[in-house]
């Protein structure tokens, strides 16, 4: 279990260190400005030259920075401007930057190191802090949406807590995962989205509890230059964030919140209770049947007409989000120390269902003696997750399917219905809440052996422990003797990083930078169950704390463990290396390898080696382009390398038996699980990588064009296992197999004004994938399914192809609806022999575009996303615009036939699949009558602010403080007539997750809110 | 020249530092290597234990006679849907994973069998009863897919039509169909083995050489072999190891039943057999019309003639008003028959009285015994010079009064289809009409592109 007192200890122990405060010798004051339109620089760093001693500017450009006497020179530098030495010529300075394009001087981070971003050979976006936490999104990755090109994000649902599905530059797996590697502060953590399986028919998000306030900056690593030297895991990209730390001088604080509210984007709508009534019975005669339908859930018609339960608003409501941070940063010659405590509740449109993130970090830098540094972070997070069950599990789910109109919440007693679907009952009667707890923390140790040669120790551990927590009433067990039950299933993850790199420097005639880097790393990752409770209880074990320890301890008295044996427990051990050199300024050139072992590979495939070089050649700096003046930068960029993918089960290549944890008539139990597959091993991308970086017209153009070809090979599989060997499945490599992505990404910004007063912007991105599955092995379209989802890998189509029936339309004459055969000819007989390559999750186009006008203190900006192309396809279609059933019907479903002549969408009613011929069951009714195109544009964010003036502040005794609203997805423009079009259901496995985006089965639609929030510097 | 030393120091660490294999060898934890896990008797046994438990908690818990009855024709399916309706309209598809998921876990005692056998020189002194056993489990896994998965026995007049595939061997490899002939043949073969190498002791849970016999009189009377099943039926009731269960409520109790060939025994904590049972014909707790066995009125009233003792213990009209349930498995657990004496004597009197001559008084014998503890008396009894004809037509009746709700009319449709060409289907559907075999779930076609798939539906 968590250790919360050694937690505790170890903050206070930290928040104790002494924090010296600095011999003063002079001070100076100044003011920075932007050299190309006079606005003040706010976050500027003042630096003593050739010291690491600074600070940084206020919101209105202003500084003080206490300087040892004998200091002469400043260097000042900002993100988006050129760095300046400036001599300490009087008491106050008043220094205007440059701006520079691209940011060239701006500090990108890298796997195990930092480069100066036009040194950068390989693909990588940078988002900033502030342009993660504008929303209040649910989860810091899902704020990536828009602003990264080739990054697709998809939202998972409107769930308080739910996750995302992130693609970088395409999918390249099956049964593999196909989620980047999260990287924080240099350690992998745990990103696992199925800890707790799709429980509840929710995305799970472990990492839903990090504070996004703490995130300095995340660096998307999106090819082999830059994720190689992440190996065996980088074929899925990286996405490294990097947490803040303290900066120099004096403390200060900042403070922030966020108070809105929130509902939901779009829904569905459903026929009314009379207009149910109607429909069923017009199916029955339909199918020849006089006198009156029957009736699910046990009514007669004369009850059913009294009802019409709009049980879609008995499950909403409107939401309230409540965000608290405070963070302090102060710092001297021996330690910089960043505090940062948030707390937050963010409640969704559904009743009884919010994340609360209760967050503090400490991260410490220490300078032990000039050549020995050390770094110290710590987080803690905690995340409350109030859940209520949703899609096919209940809850809105319900009132999407089972829950009619016609049924009543309550009986004419007063009592629950319990007929049929009563979701409002399950509501009432039951509670479930997770709670997750996680403490990141790392020791960095950085020596500097010799001049220019570093080494650097880094020992990370991340440990999660995720309680999930439910209640259900006497009525709901239907129990009266009992006064609820109470019941707990307690999990714990923990994973440890040691790292140990050199790093050497060595310059060659100011014409030669050579940056040489070798290391090696350790991880260790596992998790293990606590034991399942059940207790009779009135409340909630959270409640009732007593109880429970009350009930470990009967359990362990009775010898039971109380924590269940360890599980996907594995390891990685990896050397790396990497060179870069740079030739006077302009040619880059970079070559890095990995080796990586791991105990998820068989013994006949135990080490890959991932190697990849780069190149770059700043093109601008070229004598030849000097005469060239509306260009003001140009790169070129190249890389070619390896990497894999690892995301699959540890210990998958044992031939395994479990002894059985019961007896068999008294006797031991002994289980096999597992076939032996010693060859099982990665998948493996060759990328390749070109791009140009430009800036132009005054740096008032920037942008970057990037084309991508990545093939990946030696795909996992985990079925098309014949089952009648009674293995339902099997991991291993496809011989043969082959997965194409190749695209074009486009980002660009344009500052249209940039004066003093007005300052406007645009800016956008767009990025096209082409995903082709080349080759299976020779192997069928049903070689893998995304769960139910009636998606595909076939050869040739996209990973993720819908492969359904074609549906022609209804004939006019009879109702019946008619079907394309695989020729193309046209059938009135269904067959899913008929299934062909139609449609795909996978978009066209993905991108965001932006503005940002500011006017004296008011800024006013707006994100739009988008995605043009791909496939809907509605997995509850078949029973909500199909075939009567005992399920809700979408409106749009009264577009069907009822009289010879009339030409409609929808096929006659029936409430036997027999009328359709050839149609098995309503669930085997795959066909494009439930495909939509997936085109959407949405309006993501929507910001008005305002900063105010440095008087007014200083007046307030405040350095900085800015107002705002935002609101997130105001509007969406789509043809999808079932809701949402941002779809990313829960998914059952990985392989579901590669292949089912964009599938909806009852998802709960994305949330939409608006928030007023207040950021303040003193 | 000191830079270089440090440089190639450092390298050599960090390039020596990975060279432990231990570190990345993770086992999961608790799990045993085929070496580790089968050493002796006591290891092959265990096997064998937790493929019974998995055969009675995932095929054999109820999912499989429910299947059968959706299958036959005595359940009122007007509000089923899904994959329940599917197989009601006995349409099913390539998916559906009720049946899917049943498929594969129904092949699991062949799997587990195949293991034992091929290490079989591991036993010593229980090498005979594990060996009986893998062969019997290995009988059972076959002789439940081809009953579901084929056409039956009689279909065509050599029985080459395409049966299901016979797994003889543990190798992962993508399935073939055998014909229907080389699939009985196996099961046959099997349970002749199980028959000489099991023991004589009849245990609940465990088979002996009788619940091998039983199967082969099952299995030879589906192939209306009557003289074999006759033979086999004869030695398992001549053994007196089983008599009748003077109460109907007993057949599904717990310890109470004596009627009980093989079957698998509730203990408490342990072992809960019957619980799709329950899930699907339980008419006390939780009944809905649109998941649950609830039976047709022509059976109803067919079931529940005056003075039927059998009509009173185990259906109600008025429990669910509106709906003809059963009453047979309202209970919270019970011991799982999965073969009984009542069966057993069944068809030894059908096959008696298809075989004629001395069986034929052995017959009426047997289902008078039958009709006096169904009718609490001799009332309905036949007399002792029945005529062939009436005892064959008594014994089915009284077979289906019997086995309601036990899965057994759809075999009994198809059997006597292909027995006499007759169709006796209530629902006007052929007895080899192509629907009434399974789909084959997809995964064997994704396995093995050639598969060849049964025909689906035409069975209206």
């Amino acid at each position: 279990m968590m250790p919360k007192r050694s937690l505790v200890g170890i903050l206070m122990l930290l928040l104790c260190i002494p924090v010296f405060s600095w011999a003063q010798s002079k001070t100076v004051t100044g003011k920075i400005t932007d050299a190309s339109n006079g606005s003040p620089v706010p976050g500027a760093s003042v630096t003593v030259k050739g010291s690491k001693a600074g600070t940084s500017t206020k919101a209105d450009g202003s500084f003080s920075l206490a300087v040892p006497s004998s200091t002469t020179t400043l260097t000042i530098s900002g993100v988006g401007f050129e760095s300046q030495d400036v001599a300490i010529a009087a008491d106050v300075i008043l220094v205007a930057l440059k701006s520079t394009s691209a940011n060239l001087n701006e500090v990108v981070v890298i796997g195990y190191g930092t480069q100066r971003r036009k040194d950068v050979t390989g693909a990588i976006t940078k988002v900033s802090a502030e342009k993660l936490t504008s929303i209040a999104a649910p989860s810091f990755e899902a704020a990536l949406q828009g602003k990264a090109p080739g990054v697709q994000v998809i939202q998972g649902s409107g769930l308080a807590g739910s996750g995302s599905v992130i693609r970088i530059r395409g999918i390249a797996s099956i049964s593999a995962g196909a989620d980047p590697l999260y990287v924080i502060d240099g350690i992998p953590v745990i990103a696992d989205a199925f800890l707790r399986s799709n429980s509840g028919g929710m995305n799970q998000n472990p990492l839903a509890s990090l504070n996004p306030n703490d995130i300095e900056s995340i660096e998307i690593l999106k090819d082999a230059a830059a994720a190689g030297i992440y190996g065996s895991r980088g074929s899925n990209g990286v996405i490294l964030i990097t947490t803040k730390r303290g900066k120099n001088g004096q403390p200060t604080f900042n403070y922030n919140n966020k108070i809105g509210i929130s509902t939901y984007a779009n829904k569905p709508d459903f026929v009314s209770g009379q207009e149910w009534l109607q429909l069923r019975q017009e199916a029955w005669e339909n199918d020849g049947n006089t006198g009156k339908a029957p009736l699910p859930g046990g009514l007669t018609w004369e009850q059913a007409q009294k009802n019409n339960t709009n049980w879609w608003d008995e499950l909403t409501r409107t939401g309230f989000i409540n965000e608290h941070s405070l963070s302090m940063t102060q710092g001297n010659k021996f330690v910089k120390s960043f505090i940062g405590a948030t707390y937050g509740e963010n409640q969704s449109y559904l009743k009884n269902n919010s994340y609360t993130r209760y967050g503090l970090r400490t991260n410490f830098d220490f300078t032990i003696t000039p050549k020995f540094k050390a770094t110290l972070s710590a987080a803690y997070n905690r995340g409350i997750n109030k859940r209520v069950p949703a899609a096919w599990a209940g809850g809105l789910g319900d009132a999407m399917s089972t829950a009619l109109p016609i049924y009543p919440i309550y009986n004419d007693d007063k009592t629950w219905f319990t007929g049929g679907a009563n979701p409002v009952r399950r509501l009432n009667e039951t509670v479930w809440r997770n709670t997750d707890n996680r403490l990141i923390g790392g020791l960095m140790l950085d020596y500097e052996v010799i001049k220019n040669l570093n080494v650097r120790v880094n020992g990370s551990y991340d440990y999660l422990t995720g309680i999930d927590d439910q209640w259900e009433s006497s009525n709901w067990i239907n129990d009266n003797s009992k006064p609820g039950i109470a019941k707990r299933s307690p999990y714990r993850g923990r994973n440890w990083v040691a790292s140990a790199t050199a790093t050497y420097n060595w310059t060659l005639n100011d014409d030669h930078r050579f940056t040489f880097l070798a290391g090696t790393e350790f991880q260790e990752k596992s998790f293990v169950n606590r034991v399942y409770v059940e207790k009779n209880s009135d409340r909630p074990f959270y409640k009732n704390k007593s109880l429970y320890d009350h009930a470990l301890d009967s359990i362990k008295q009775t010898g039971t463990p109380l924590t269940g044996p360890d599980y996907n427990a594995e390891t990685f051990a990896s050397v790396f290396g990497r060179v870069n050199y740079i030739y006077k300024e302009r040619y880059a050139l970079q070559a890095s390898i990995r080796r990586d072992g791991s105990s998820k590979f068989g013994p006949n495939k135990k080490y890959g080696v991932f190697p990849t070089v780069s190149a770059g050649w700043t093109i601008s700096q070229e004598d030849f382009m000097k005469d060239i003046r509306f260009i003001n930068f140009l790169k070129l960029r190249a890389s070619y390398g390896l990497t894999g993918n690892s995301g699959f089960p540890s210990g998958q290549y044992y031939s395994m038996y479990f002894a059985g944890t019961n007896q068999y008539n008294g006797g031991a139990t002994l289980y096999p699980s597992n076939v032996a597959n010693p060859d099982l091993h990665w998948e493996e991308t060759a990328n390749t990588d070109f791009a140009i970086e430009f800036a132009a017209l005054n740096n008032r153009l920037t942008g970057e064009v990037a084309y991508y070809h990545k093939k990946t090979t030696d795909l996992l599989l985990n079925t098309a296992v014949s089952p009648s060997t009674s293995f339902g499945s099997g991991y291993r490599n496809i011989e043969g197999s082959e997965i194409l992505n190749q695209g074009i990404e486009f980002s660009a910004n344009y500052k249209v004004i940039n004066n003093k007063e007005v300052t406007f912007s645009v800016g956008g991105n767009i990025a096209k994938n082409y995903n082709e599955l080349v080759s299976l092995g020779g192997l069928s379209a049903d070689a893998a399914g995304g769960g139910s989802n009636d998606t595909r890998v076939v050869e040739g189509y996209p990973i993720g192809t819908n492969y359904l029936v074609r549906y022609y339309g209804v004939d006019p004459n009879d109702g019946l609806p008619i079907w394309y055969d695989k020729t193309g000819k046209l059938t009135k007989t269904f067959s899913l022999d008929n299934r062909m390559p139609v449609g795909s999750v996978v978009p066209d186009f993905i991108g965001g575009f932006n503005h940002n006008l500011t006017y004296k203190g008011f800024e006013f900006s707006s994100l739009w996303v988008f995605t043009i192309g791909g496939n809907i396809y509605d997995g509850s279609g078949k029973r909500q615009a199909g075939v009567i059933t005992d399920w809700v019907i979408r409106k749009d479903q009264l577009d069907r036939w009822r009289e010879p002549g009339d030409v409609t969408k929808y096929p006659r009613l029936t409430m036997n699949t027999g009328t359709y011929a050839g149609l098995s069951s309503e669930w085997q009714y795959n066909s494009t009558m439930f495909l939509y195109d997936a085109s959407y544009l949405r309006l993501r964010e929507l910001s008005l602010g305002y900063r105010f003036s440095a008087k007014t502040l200083t007046n307030l005794h405040l350095k900085g403080a800015r107002v705002f609203i935002t609101g997130m997805n105001l509007l969406t423009f789509s043809k999808y007539p079932g809701g949402d079009p941002e779809i990313a259901r829960d998914f059952e496995n990985p392989t579901d997750r590669n292949l089912s985006p964009n599938i909806t089965y009852l998802t709960p639609p994305q949330q939409k809110s608006w928030v007023i929030g207040i950021n303040v510097n003193f | 020249m000191k830079k270089a030393i440090y440089i190639a120091l450092l390298g050599c660490a960090v390039m020596t530092a990975t060279s432990c294999n231990k570190f990345l060898d993770r086992k999961p934890e608790g799990a045993l290597t085929e070496e580790e896990a089968i050493k002796n008797d006591a290891d092959l046994q265990a096997l064998l234990n937790g493929s019974y438990s998995d055969y009675s908690n995932k095929v054999q818990n109820g999912k499989y006679t429910w299947i059968e009855d959706l299958l036959g024709d005595q359940a009122n399916g007007s509000l089923y849907t899904g994959d329940d309706g599917e197989i009601f309209k006995r349409k099913t598809s390539i998916f559906g994973d009720y049946k899917n998921g049943m498929y594969t876990d129904l092949y699991r005692p062949a799997y587990v069998g195949n293991n034992v056998l091929a290490n079989i020189e591991k036993a010593t002194t229980s090498r005979n009863s594990i060996e009986g056993q893998a062969y019997f489990l290995r009988a059972l896994s076959h002789f439940d897919a081809v009953r579901m998965w084929a056409q039956p026995w009689g279909f065509t007049a050599d029985n080459s039509h395409p049966g299901i595939v016979l797994r003889l061997q543990t190798a992962i490899t993508p399935g073939e169909r055998n014909t229907v002939k080389e699939v009985y043949e196996s099961i046959i073969a099997d349970l002749k083995k199980a028959d000489d190498l099991l023991g004589d002791q009849v245990t609940l849970g465990s088979p002996s050489k009788w619940a091998a016999k039983a199967y082969l009189a099952r299995v030879y009377f589906l192939q209306n072999d009557f003289a074999n099943a006759f033979t086999y039926a004869d030695q398992v009731i001549k053994s007196n190891k089983f008599q009748y269960d003077a109460s109907y409520a007993n057949r599904f109790s717990i310890g109470l039943s004596k009627e009980i060939i093989f079957g698998f025994k509730f203990i408490d904590n342990n072992l809960y057999p019957g619980s799709e049972l329950r899930n699907r014909y339980r008419s006390d707790v939780g009944f809905s019309a649109q998941g649950r066995f609830h039976i047709t009125d022509i059976f109803y009233t067919a079931a529940t003639t005056a003075g039927d003792v059998r009509g009173t213990a185990w259906y109600s009209k008025t429990l669910v008003p509106g709906y003809n349930v059963l009453t047979k498995y309202n209970k919270n657990n019970f011991d799982m028959p999965l073969i009984g004496f009542t069966e057993i004597k069944l068809i030894r009197a059908e096959a008696g009285a298809e075989t004629g001559a001395a069986n034929l008084a052995t017959a009426i014998t047997d289902i008078n015994e039958i009709l006096t503890r169904a009718y609490g008396g001799t009332s309905k009894n036949l007399a002792t010079n029945a005529v062939v004809a009436t005892v064959i037509s008594t014994t089915r009746r009284e077979r289906e009064l019997e086995l309601i709700g036990e899965g057994n009319r759809i075999q009994e449709i198809k059997r006597i289809g292909a027995r006499s060409g007759t169709n006796v289907d209530r629902r006007g559907g052929r007895w080899n009409c192509p629907g009434l075999a399974l789909q084959f779930p997809i995964s064997e076609q994704a396995a093995n592109a050639s598969f060849k798939m049964n025909t689906e539906g035409g069975c209206d």
